[in-house]
């Protein structure tokens, strides 16, 4: 073992720094960037009013907890608000389907009387189901307003106060959907779009250094045909990856357990696929991921420019993916989002993405829905201007 | 033998000029090339021959001056079809194979009809090769698949970029012999190199250096402009310095080379970099 030899290997990775300033500036901006952004999002993380929906069936003693949250919503720090009373839990539903209410809570005909046998009421609440994470918490809010209520509107004489018991319904989904439901449709907007844009960024700048856009250049080629024929070939590879995981995802096969009798073993049972049940068209999901994908092939095209050696390109991951990761309503909910982080999001490809694919997925929504028009248009606008971006950065001049 | 007295110049430079920045890569050339001639570009390593090609290619935007190739303005997309180009790079696809490489270059220049692939596998004898991926090959193969793929689409106007780099001599003298061939058949050929005996093989020669033509001429003329016997010297001499490289002192206010050579003249920037010429 030669020290010298150990030194001059680790001087030539220092000596190599030095010319690759890019390198050595992304190595130190780069976790500072997502890192403060990552601190951002968690303090600053807002506490969105929930919006409740009252469905009364037990009549006068129902008006009373109706005017004790109306009065616990009035509080100038509350966290609910009231948006509407109706009487019956189709109606709240249709509130919660069009997103003038978060969460519903049923009021039973039997309230009195239950109370006054001694027994605990059972009360009803529903959500959407479409994203557990944020309904636990509205579902805590609703929680504690309904403790000190019910505290209030104790009947005389009975002590303890009574503590509801709450029976859980959701509009999408099942109450006991699993995590893997609610984020099969990230899975699909997600991967489709790292991959596709490692690879074009990754294949482009091939092109770039390696001397064979030049030479296309000096064909009669277009732009627009470059990045048009960059785009169908990536595409079909995108369009067969989507097609794979939204198989995979929707799909489940049970792969029974085999006897290996030359070890005396059997391996075990296990199922292939997720088989998450999506609600809407899958065709639906897979256009949405798709207009995600092409945008991706030409951001990565866009971004190719900016790099000087493949490994630039991986330095570029976590600032294209991780804030798309922190902000596209994957982990937080964006209206939860602090206001200029909220700006942000709203220009991310992948946000209309989860939210289309969500809105697909588990909503059943199809394309009458005037929230998947949306988002399928920014998606197709979205793709057309990486389209023009990248055709931008493909000059005659190739320095 | 001036080449001002040809009728229509295939390929024309009118103070042509490029700069980066505070350098000045090409600075003021003016050229006018001929059909069916082989020019040979020579001249050191940074002395503007790759830039040049790139402004007459139109792969680079003129800082000043213009290009014309077959008389169209560059750069121009729809003259792009009448030129080939041999970059420097290999430029090939490396998980491709020879022949995908050809047929994909091939159709990007619409030409992809299996007797041009043909012709040209046969031209660089790679025709036994052709299924096989261009990262496995040679050094020098892959310089002929290089050729290969420039000479497919036929081209009237050829720029090639030090086109024989480790390509073993006896591949280099077919090279030149096809070379001929092709401007015996009309096509202006213009070739950056550093090799001085290739130099002889060409019509006319262009001495390069500091973004200056600083002659021009059959290599013979050259030689006699300068007084000596070979073109190396002969380089030197005309860039100011003696015939070993060293600057001539007190440096002559004329150029010894400013002869009735179309553009270059003037002094040369002296101090050069004396032995690294060629």
């Amino acid at each position: 073992m030669s020290p010298s030899r150990i030194l001059a290997i680790a001087r030539r990775i220092a000596q190599g720094f030095r010319r690759d300033e890019r390198t050595l500036g992304l190595m130190f901006v780069v976790p500072l960037v997502v890192t403060a952004l990552l601190g951002w999002v968690l303090k600053d993380t807002k506490d969105t009013v929930v919006d409740v929906v009252i469905v009364n069936e037990a009549g006068a003693v129902g008006d009373r907890v109706v005017t004790a949250l109306t009065d616990a919503a009035k509080q100038p720090d509350s966290d609910i608000a009231l948006t509407a009373t109706v009487a019956t839990e189709d109606e709240a539903v249709a509130h919660i389907r069009d997103g003038t209410g978060d969460i519903a809570i049923v009021i039973p005909s039997d309230l009195l009387a239950t109370v006054q046998a001694g027994q605990r009421p059972t009360l009803t609440v529903i959500s959407a189901g479409t994203d557990p994470a944020a309904e636990t918490g509205r579902f805590g809010t609703l929680q504690g307003v309904l403790a000190d209520i019910a505290s209030q509107l104790a009947p005389p004489g009975v002590t303890p106060p009574v503590i509801p018991q709450v029976e859980r319904k959701t509009v999408y989904l099942s109450p006991d959907a699993s995590q893997v439901d609610v984020l099969a449709p990230i899975f699909l907007g997600f991967f489709g779009y790292f991959f596709v844009f490692l690879l074009t960024g990754i294949s482009f700048l091939r092109e770039r250094i390696g001397g064979t856009l030049e030479r296309l250049l000096a064909t009669p080629v277009t732009r627009f045909e470059i990045v048009t024929g960059y785009s169908l070939g990536f595409g079909t590879f995108a369009t067969i990856q989507v097609i794979v995981l939204t198989l995979f995802i929707l799909n489940s096969i049970d792969v029974p357990s085999f006897d290996l009798p030359a070890i005396g073993q059997h391996t075990p049972a296990f199922s292939l696929g997720l088989g998450v049940a999506s609600a809407g068209s899958p065709f639906l999901a897979f256009a949405i991921a798709l207009l995600l994908s092409l945008g991706a092939v030409n951001l990565g095209i866009f971004l190719s420019t900016f790099a000087r050696t493949e490994l630039q390109v991986i330095q570029f991951i976590p600032l294209v993916i991780v804030p798309q990761a922190l902000l596209s309503g994957i982990l937080w909910p964006i209206e939860r989002l602090p206001d200029v982080l909220q700006a942000i999001a709203h220009v991310l490809p992948l946000t209309y993405a989860v939210e289309g694919l969500r809105e697909v997925m588990l909503k059943g929504s199809d394309l009458s829905t005037t929230v998947v028009q949306t988002d399928l248009l920014v998606l197709g606008g979205i793709a057309l201007f990486f389209v023009a971006l990248a055709s931008a950065t493909i000059k005659r001049e190739v320095a | 033998m001036s080449t001002m007295t040809a009728p229509a110049p295939a390929v024309e430079a009118v103070n042509l000029q490029k700069r980066f920045g505070q350098i000045h890569a090409v600075d003021g050339i003016d050229l006018a090339l001929s059909p069916g001639r082989i020019y040979g570009l020579l001249g050191p390593n940074g002395s503007g021959k790759t830039t040049l090609i790139r402004l007459l290619t139109g792969l680079a935007h003129a800082s000043g001056g213009e290009a014309r190739i077959l008389g169209t303005k560059m750069p121009s997309r729809k003259a792009l079809g009448t030129i080939g180009y041999m970059p420097q790079a290999e430029a090939l696809y490396p998980e491709l194979s020879v022949g995908e490489n050809l047929g994909f270059f091939a159709r990007l220049e619409s030409h992809a009809d299996r007797s041009s692939i043909e012709r040209v596998l046969d031209l660089v004898e790679l025709r036994d090769r052709k299924g096989t991926p261009a990262l496995e090959l040679s050094g020098g193969m892959r310089r002929r698949l290089s050729l290969a793929v420039t000479l497919v689409h036929e081209p009237e106007v050829l720029f090639l970029d030090e086109p024989t780099v480790g390509v073993d001599p006896a591949l280099r003298v077919q090279f030149w012999t096809h070379f001929r061939r092709l401007a015996a058949q009309g096509t202006t050929i213009l070739v950056a190199s550093h090799v001085m005996d290739e130099a002889d093989r060409c019509d006319e020669l262009l001495f390069v250096r500091s973004g200056k033509v600083i002659g021009q001429g059959t290599g013979a003329e050259l030689r006699a402009r300068a007084g000596t016997d070979n073109l190396e010297a002969a380089f030197l001499v005309l860039s100011g310095l003696d015939p070993e490289g060293n600057p001539i002192e007190p440096r002559a206010d004329g150029a010894p080379g400013e002869g009735e050579s179309i553009g270059g003249g003037g002094p040369m920037a002296g101090g050069g970099r004396p032995g690294a010429v060629l």
